[in-house]
């Protein structure tokens, strides 16, 4: 009876985290700039990994396996948010035209 | 053209872009993507001899043309003394090829009773529960030592074509170097968000990868999947902080020291295995209970040393296409 | 608990293929994108769907170990990203300076 509960459980988590990918897929085809679609993306991979795996740590149960997935959420929780901060670095540095698309400071 | 849109918005619409395409009216490229029409490649009078007078450098150096005719006569041997070696190197290998069995032999070497041996009596002889790490490592070990040899060949080849090196003979040397060295100057350097994340995750990725390669033998892994994960840590390390700092641990001397102690440690361990096995001598290295990590004779020494030959390996590539040395 | 193995293995099935189908989605937001950002961003989705279908497969097969893969595959992906952006930068700001010397001179 409890593992049914789990097996719900997880299939629950699972489905909220296809979902948001989904969600982040629609928004990368939706915006028309790409410091948009990169908001749009790195919340997506972040926040869907991470419930994803949660779920697939309920249907699996205490294992070492699934001591492993939380290692891997742990580093994509550190790593990803760096990769977006790059690349937005990397559009700010090249784009000649960028005021037409947000203000920019004048240092 | 239609009757119920104008000229303009029928231009927008998906139908006026699809007949379009359909009689290949629309040219797909330009304006769309990042592409611009391609013309033809003029090249500047000064870019012509500043290319003529880097190859005149690079003959002079390497050649010594300009020097002596006994040179012009030894280069005209080699030549002809290399195409001989290849052409007979060539014969060779096509005469052993012939040799092979044709195929659907059934007493073909491929399939003797060798793989079924391996399966069944791989753990208690070599007491390994990663049957493949027991192969490579125990069975055909020599095979990994002169694949460890090969990375090492590999290393020393990319080295000689591609190292810069810090002699400053007159005026003109330097426009070569400096140019290879300018290369770097408008790169972002010590980006704070970078370093921070470094700072937590060299760490973790040094850690998980002695881990991969301390259980070769209990799962898959093994040193040279271990010693890859180890240097992909060291070039995010160099990547966030810059030459300078990770010159501090990891220089020239380094790598030297560490792939000949490795190489060494290696060929030495395994003399001694082949030594005792062809003379039958029972060996006194224990062989431990499977499962456990002090087990399986000299499976875990020869991982590390593998490992650590493919991390440096792996670093110093990258090192070599970035900076011309380190 | 035949029932529960049979429901498990639907659900993780199931996912894999709509997985799978945004996969190719994203394929497509990497060739369309205009500019080189675009692309960048594109491919570090597709890695992110990669990994959550390594260790649904991980779970399927009832093979622990493939987890490991999936910690591999966030290191490269990120390192990849890290050594473009560098890259492109350096190479970007250095033809700018050079045209910038031919206009003064």
């Amino acid at each position: 009876m409890f593992e049914w509960i789990r097996f719900i459980a997880g299939t629950g988590f699972l489905a909220t985290g296809i979902v948001i990918f989904a969600i982040e897929l629609y928004g990368a085809f939706h915006y028309d700039y790409v410091l948009n679609r990169m908001h749009m993306a790195a919340f997506g991979d972040t926040f869907g990994i991470g419930v994803s795996l949660v779920g697939l740590m309920l249907i699996n149960g205490l294992d070492f396996t699934t001591l492993k997935m939380m290692l891997v959420i742990l580093f994509l929780w550190c790593a990803s948010p760096v990769s977006s901060h790059l690349i937005a670095r990397l559009e700010a540095a090249t784009n000649e035209k960028l005021e037409e698309h947000m203000e920019v400071e004048k240092e | 053209m239609s009757r119920k849109k104008t000229e303009k918005e029928y231009e927008k619409t998906f139908a006026c872009h699809f007949f379009r395409w359909l009689h290949g009216e629309k040219d797909l490229y330009v304006g769309q993507m990042e592409m611009r029409p391609q013309e033809v490649y003029q090249e500047s009078k000064e870019e012509a001899e500043k290319r003529q007078r880097a190859k005149n450098i690079l003959l002079n150096k390497i050649y010594g043309r300009k020097k002596s005719k006994s040179i012009k006569y030894l280069e005209l041997f080699y030549r002809l003394a290399s195409i001989l070696f290849c052409g007979i190197l060539i014969y060779l290998l096509l005469l052993t090829v012939s040799w092979l069995p044709p195929i659907g032999v059934a007493d073909r070497p491929v399939n003797n009773e060798v793989s079924k041996r391996y399966i069944e009596k791989g753990l208690e002889e070599t007491g390994a529960i990663n049957i493949v790490s027991g192969m490579i490592l125990d069975y055909r070990a020599f095979d990994t030592l002169g694949e460890s040899h090969v990375l090492f060949v590999a290393t020393v080849t990319v080295l000689i074509m591609l190292r810069l090196d810090k002699k400053h003979d007159n005026g003109t040397d330097l426009s070569i170097e400096e140019a290879e060295a300018n290369d770097r100057n408008y790169e972002p350097k010590n980006d704070a968000i970078l370093q921070m994340s470094a700072y937590v995750l060299v760490p973790a990725i040094i850690l998980f990868g002695i881990y991969v390669i301390l259980n070769g033998h209990l799962g898959p892994g093994g040193g040279f999947s271990g010693g890859a994960i180890i240097g992909a840590g060291l070039i995010l390390y160099l990547n966030a902080f810059g030459f300078q700092k990770t010159e501090r641990f990891f220089t020239e001397k380094t790598y030297k020291w560490i792939s000949f102690g490795s190489l060494s440690f290696y060929c030495i361990a395994k003399s001694y295995s082949f030594y005792t096995g062809a003379n039958h001598i029972e060996s006194m290295i224990p062989k431990g209970t499977p499962g456990a990590i002090l087990s399986s004779g000299l499976i875990l020494p020869l991982n590390i040393a593998v490992g650590l030959v493919v991390a440096c390996t792996m670093y110093a590539f990258y090192a070599m296409f970035r900076k011309g040395g380190f | 608990m035949d029932m529960l193995a049979n429901a498990k293995n639907t659900v993780f099935a199931s996912a894999l293929i709509i997985l799978a189908i945004m996969l190719m989605l994203c394929l497509l937001r990497a060739v369309l994108g205009p500019r080189v950002a675009d692309r960048i961003v594109a491919v570090n989705m597709m890695g992110t769907m990669v990994m959550v279908m390594i260790s649904i497969l991980a779970l399927k097969m009832g093979e622990g170990y493939l987890i490991d893969i999936c910690l591999i595959y966030a290191m490269v992906s990120f390192l990849a990203v890290i050594v473009i952006t560098k890259v492109y930068m350096g190479v970007y700001r250095e033809r700018k300076s050079r045209k910038k010397e031919d206009v003064n001179v």
